[in-house]
């Protein structure tokens, strides 16, 4: 009996051997990769949120009109083939479809899908992407492939709120299906990527689509997103090889993934602009002198060295390289150089021989080393006569008081910033959002003039003006932009994206 | 049996009413507005304002309240704003890891605390109640977060042993059934998804069961300590029975009172430890659910998913009660 049994157990050993060592080949013929990601995982609506990850992943399923291409420093086309603003009328914008486009069920791309989509943007209850559709008055199919946008007043930047934002899903699907069984039964996309799988809170399953017309046969045929928000276990799952892509490894954690005998480091600049913004409506910040005194007190270049070791680009000026109507020769007069005996007299001559008592305030784990570079930027105050006390709220808070414009002096990033326009109008231009309520009027007819110019080079020229205007008043100091490392496996390229989307087509596996 | 069973039904009801007003009523008072969260960074003051209107935000407390009870009552607890799916349906995705996760730290805690404490409490100051004591002092005083980290660093990490993060590798399980994945595999024989299951809940169960393992063992001991001295102990020893008959029939068995309920006030404390456990390990189920609704003032979600943990801390407690009157026959509920 005991042997029977022992032959039972054996018997039943090897099947699951066997069972697992075929699971293991099927396995290894697809090929496989897994990004450990930071963001979390919301559901199936393409439409339901505004965050940088979930953008990527639509655009990746659906498709998206066009993506911005860092590397040019300029839009690239996507489904659309073309874009055309008229010289008559620079509030109408024509958008060209290719029409060898398919989506994964070999349907057709059509204006109508794409006028659904903006339509659908707008009108869905779930939607958080209205910000994305709020500068169009219109959107009109003229022909089977061409859309006709038009926009409330002259919007230069509005492919910013167009290309890698708007996921093209398909008006036939939606009519038929509804809004809930269309995203989650029935998702049809042009993207290069079919959605297999999305389980809310943990992880989107894409599969690579056959019939697409978008990568080569080198990306990967099954791309997972895997929620991994604690970054000691992105490290050890991308070293284990649980994953082949580990988003955002801090300083601290390189040179565990550089040691790692299958793996290695991809690094990108972030478009995200680090500030430190100091709000006018509180007192002492009205006076542009304490705020110029704070520009010269902190030694960013130190900073970057020995907190961020290495990991940040110092901004000059509000943009850097890559970003939209940076210049580089304007913008070494933008560097406020760190000068702290030239701070300590700005500090008297603001009426303040004795120093000053400020608050200032940063989210906690945010941003890359958020709590340490502030702590390090008190002593520097200090030397100066700004005696900081520095406050450290969970995001949640800091963010809910950023908004409602009850933080005077705090720590914060912009993200998405490729074109400066939306994000310099929404932080600095008077009544546009309450976080800063700083107001030049000179400012605000300059980007005035940034929304209706269409010309790159005259465009470039107006935002370089605003900028130099922000600069001498300082209603923040522009810190840096962080340089992200992503950790890979030694089998897997990509092109780290700077603005947190991840292309299946830049991913390349052996 | 039956009478005290429904009237213990109906004492739930006000705990459940009072647990929901307080929960509504913290959410609310945390700082940080929901609309301001959820939305891009790019929405503007009339987006914000739309989405409280759409989430009902713009109204008094009281009236949200209100609205939330009479929907609760009637199963129905409200959409998530994160989500944008029902409450009800977010949790029930999630319930089976979280369960499945429970089980296992339990089953671990038990095959490791029970013997042991058993073995300790037969022989008082021998080697093994002092190993028995090292193993439940580092069980209780050990945090189940930094326990957690730990296991991935070293088990994970340094040992490549199992895997750090998730419950499932892509490709190896069939289509759900239950939701309970490993369950789920044993049903369809899929041998190697139920293997693959074990490996991905090993560590999470461990992180969450050592604290339980730990109190178990210690009261397991001095449980059986104290009975091994009772009279009906020295009267089967006298008897001549075998000392693995004292032992096992009749010290365990009259030592299992306060162990049970023991498991069961720390069932309560495995529930509210899953949720950090879940959070490390990556596991996608109520508890981490919990931690992104917080984090996104997510109403609706915090306060169902708290409602759902308390109404099955509540039905523990219950099923405690009646598991005494299993055991011990003098329990009796009728009056």
């Amino acid at each position: 009996m005991r042997k029977l049994l022992s032959l039972r157990t054996a018997a039943a050993a090897l099947t699951m051997a066997a069972a697992v060592t075929l699971t293991a080949t099927s396995a290894t013929a697809e090929k496989k990769v897994v990004i450990g990601a930071t963001g979390n995982i919301y559901g199936w609506n393409p439409y339901q949120d505004s965050a940088a990850q979930m953008y990527g992943i639509w655009c990746n399923i659906y498709g998206c009109l066009c993506r911005y291409d860092f590397k040019k420093a300029d839009y690239s086309p996507m489904l659309a083939k073309s874009w055309s603003v008229n010289p008559k009328d620079p509030n109408e914008w024509t958008f060209k479809l290719r029409k060898d486009v398919k989506s994964h069920s070999g349907a057709e791309l059509t204006a109508a899908d794409v006028v659904h989509t903006i339509n659908r943007i707008k009108t869905d209850k779930q939607s958080s992407q209205k910000q994305n559709v709020r500068p169009l008055k219109s959107a009109t199919a003229i022909d089977k492939h061409t859309v006709r946008m038009i926009t409330k007043k002259p919007t230069a930047h509005l492919l910013q709120h167009v290309c890698d934002i708007y996921a093209i899903t398909r008006k036939a699907v939606f009519d038929k299906h509804g809004p809930r069984d269309a995203d989650r039964k029935h998702p049809d996309g042009f993207g290069p990527y079919k959605l297999d799988r999305v389980v809310i809170g943990e992880q989107v399953i894409t599969k690579r689509a056959k019939n697409s017309v978008f990568g080569n046969k080198d990306n990967p045929d099954v791309l997972i997103w895997r929620k991994m928000a604690e970054v000691e276990q992105r490290v050890t799952a991308l070293l284990n090889g649980e994953i082949q892509i580990a988003q955002f490894i801090p300083p601290h954690l390189m040179k565990r993934v550089e040691a790692g005998k299958g793996t290695k480091l991809s690094y990108t600049d972030s478009v995200e602009i680090m500030m430190l913004l100091m709000n006018p409506a509180f007192k002492p910040w009205d006076n542009k002198k304490l705020r110029q005194a704070v520009a010269h007190a902190i030694d960013r270049d130190m900073l970057i060295k020995t907190i961020l070791q290495g990991m940040a680009g110092k901004l000059k000026g509000a943009i850097g390289p890559g970003q939209i109507g940076y210049d580089a020769d304007r913008s070494k007069a933008f560097d406020l150089q760190y000068d702290p005996a030239k701070a300590a007299r700005l500090v008297k001559e603001a009426g303040y021989p004795n120093g000053v008592d400020v608050e200032m305030s940063t989210p906690v784990g945010r941003y890359v080393n958020d709590k340490i570079i502030t702590q390090a930027i008190v002593p520097m105050l200090a030397k100066v006569g700004i005696r900081a006390k520095l406050l450290t709220p969970e995001w949640s808070t800091q963010w809910a008081n950023v908004r409602k414009g009850k933080r005077s002096f705090f720590y914060q990033g912009r993200g998405s910033v490729i074109d400066p326009g939306p994000a310099l109008a929404q932080y600095f231009k008077t009544g546009v959002s309450p976080r800063i309520k700083y107001s030049n009027p000179k400012y605000d007819a300059l980007f005035d003039e940034v929304a209706k110019e269409f010309d790159p080079k005259k465009r470039q020229k107006l935002i370089n003006d605003a900028i130099a205007v922000l600069v001498d008043d300082v209603p923040a100091v522009f810190m840096w932009r962080h340089r992200l490392a992503y950790g890979v496996a030694n089998n897997v390229t990509i092109s780290p994206p700077a603005n947190g989307r991840i292309y299946g087509e830049n991913i390349r596996i052996k | 049996m039956f009478g005290y069973i429904v009237r213990r039904m109906i004492g739930t009801l006000p705990v459940m009413l009072l647990i929901s007003l307080l929960v509504f009523m913290l959410v609310q008072a945390a700082p940080g507005d929901p609309a301001d969260l959820l939305l891009s960074d790019e929405a503007s003051k009339e987006d914000i304002e739309e989405a409280r209107i759409r989430w009902g935000l713009d109204q008094p407390v009281y009236v949200q309240y209100w609205r939330f009870l009479v929907a609760a009552l009637q199963g129905d607890l409200g959409m998530s704003f994160r989500y944008a799916d029902p409450v009800l349906l977010l949790i029930v995705d999630r319930l089976p890891a979280t369960i499945e996760l429970a089980f296992f730290s339990i089953v671990i805690a038990v095959i490791v605390a029970l013997p042991l404490g058993v073995w300790a409490g037969a022989r008082p100051n021998s080697w093994v109640d002092n190993l028995g004591s090292i193993v439940g002092f580092f069980g209780i005083s050990m945090p189940n977060f930094w326990f957690g980290i730990m296991l991935i660093l070293v088990v994970s990490g340094v040992l490549n042993l199992l895997p750090s993060a998730g419950r499932e590798t892509y490709g190896v399980a069939g289509d759900p059934i239950t939701g309970f994945y490993i369950l789920d595999s044993v049903i369809q024989r899929n041998w190697a998804a139920a293997w693959d299951g074990i490996k991905y809940i090993i560590l999470p169960a461990t992180a969450l069961g050592t604290n339980m393992m730990g109190i178990m063992m210690r009261v397991t001991r001095s449980s059986v300590l104290e009975v091994m001295h009772e009279d009906y102990v020295i009267t089967a020893r006298a008897k001549g029975a075998k000392e693995s008959t004292v032992l096992w029939h009749h010290a365990v068995r009259n030592a299992m009172i306060p162990i049970i309920t023991v498991v069961g006030l720390e069932l309560g404390t495995l529930l509210s430890g899953s949720i950090i456990v879940e959070t490390v390990f990556s596991w996608p189920g109520g508890g981490s659910l919990l931690i992104s609704a917080i984090t996104a003032r997510d109403y609706p979600l915090i306060t169902g998913t708290v409602l759902c943990y308390t109404f099955a801390f509540v039905m523990i407690n219950f099923a405690i009660d009646v598991m005494y009157g299993l055991i011990d026959p003098r329990i009796r509920f009728d009056k």
